[in-house]
């Protein structure tokens, strides 16, 4: 059957361009470890909420290293296996997000070195000078990194880009922002907390 | 999976950070192909397999669009499928004359005729609409077609979606394995909105029992 298009949630954009996943959640919308949960059991309904929380991150992935064509292929097959392999997927070990870019960077790669093997059967040249899993690695962490990012609170994300992409100090933030230094400092040690959850989770 | 990425320093995860660009900060939301294709696949196995979850929710929602359906109706159905014959090759074991309700059914189909013909070919079933004149949705809808298994009161016990049908050359349409015509004897085609609800949408506009020829 064919069904309606769903409604992306990344409409809010802060000024690091940041998009803000849901932030003002409607009454009886479920959280994200709630969507993981249903998920896991394979819920009606958790397919499509995890496709509006987690298909723009995916499919950027598949864009960033891929055509257009195969990056939309690559992100519908995700999003089928890992409904279809959902029983594997354990919210206790990781992020729903995580799990799906591990799934996606494993097919990309797979599309990729297809490609290169293609490729390489014309011209002769040494498969192994291919670094395709070292770049599709990095742009994954990179986007893992931003999914981080948008989990945080505005302040927390705030904190981070004034630390981490304007250089400011934890003064400098302190002061800017009205805060005592303490909730600086444990706002980037939270942040980097939650980052390091997401990086993992995509790591298995 | 690789200490090398679990076991991430600090400093390490700093470096990323401050690398971040704003590229990776804009996301790309698939295009609406994505999620139909991703609904048809997964659409797809549950309709082959012994999925609970999703046919609940049609039993559900057709439920209330059914309700009142003629008990004599079914009674015809049930006597004539028991004498189904099953010939091999293909061949026409039963037809349905499909009929419009006014009273309960979506006025889109009040003009609307068609007959159902269920084939077997190598022990497969399949349902071909013929002799049809059937209405074109409004943007954004299907015709889909389903074999619904009646109760005894007649009302919905049961249904599966055979898929969407074009309305001017609508065709043959696999009964998915595991359903058996015997049992899923009425034919019914309904408008679908495509609204991401995989049940039946209650808008039927043609129904009718398969009966033996």
């Amino acid at each position: 059957m064919l069904l309606g298009t769903p409604q992306f949630r990344y409409v809010r954009t802060d000024r690091y361009g940041l998009g803000v996943a849901s932030p003002e959640r409607q009454p009886g919308e479920p959280g994200v470890d709630s969507v993981e949960k249903a998920f896991a059991r394979g819920d009606e309904d958790a397919l499509r909420e995890a496709y509006l929380r987690y298909g723009g991150l995916v499919h950027t992935f598949c864009r960033r290293t891929l055509d257009e064509s195969r990056a939309n292929d690559v992100t519908q097959d995700v999003f089928v296996s890992a409904w279809r392999s959902r029983e594997r997927y354990e919210p206790a070990k990781g992020t729903l997000a995580g799990w799906l870019i591990a799934i996606t960077k494993s097919r990309i790669v797979d599309h990729v070195r297809a490609e290169q093997r293609h490729a390489l059967r014309r011209s002769d040249n040494d498969p192994s000078n291919v670094p395709v899993t070292a770049e599709v690695e990095r742009i994954g962490d990179r986007l893992m990194i931003a999914e981080a990012l948008r989990c945080l609170s505005d302040r927390a994300r705030r904190v981070i880009a004034l630390h981490y992409f304007d250089d400011l100090t934890h003064q400098q933030i302190a002061d800017r922002m009205s805060m005592p230094l303490g909730t600086v400092k444990s706002d980037l040690r939270r942040g980097l907390l939650q980052i390091r959850h997401q990086l993992e989770s995509a790591h298995g | 999976m690789d200490d090398r990425h679990t076991r991430r320093s600090d400093a390490e995860l700093e470096a990323i950070l401050r690398d971040i660009d704003p590229e990776d900060l804009e996301l790309l939301e698939p295009p609406a192909e994505v999620w139909e294709g991703i609904e048809a696949a997964v659409g797809a196995t549950d309709g082959a397999h012994e999925t609970v979850v999703p046919l609940a929710s049609r039993r559900r929602s057709v439920r209330r669009a059914v309700t009142g359906i003629a008990a004599a109706l079914i009674l015809v159905a049930m006597a004539l499928a028991v004498t189904l014959t099953r010939p091999e090759g293909t061949t026409v074991v039963a037809t349905a004359s499909l009929a419009h309700d006014a009273e309960t059914f979506d006025a889109l189909g009040a003009q609307a005729q068609a007959q159902a013909e269920l084939i077997v070919e190598d022990g497969r079933h399949s349902i071909r609409i013929v002799d049809a004149a059937l209405p074109v949705p409004e943007a954004g809808a299907d015709l889909e077609v389903w074999l619904i298994r009646p109760d005894d009161e007649g009302n919905v016990a049961d249904l599966v979606s055979l898929g969407v049908v074009d309305p001017v050359e609508p065709g043959d349409l696999d009964v998915p394995a595991g359903y058996d015509p015997d049992v899923f004897l009425v034919v019914d085609i309904s408008v679908e909105p495509r609204d991401g609800d995989a049940g039946h949408s209650g808008r039927s506009i043609l129904r009718g029992p398969l009966q033996g020829i």
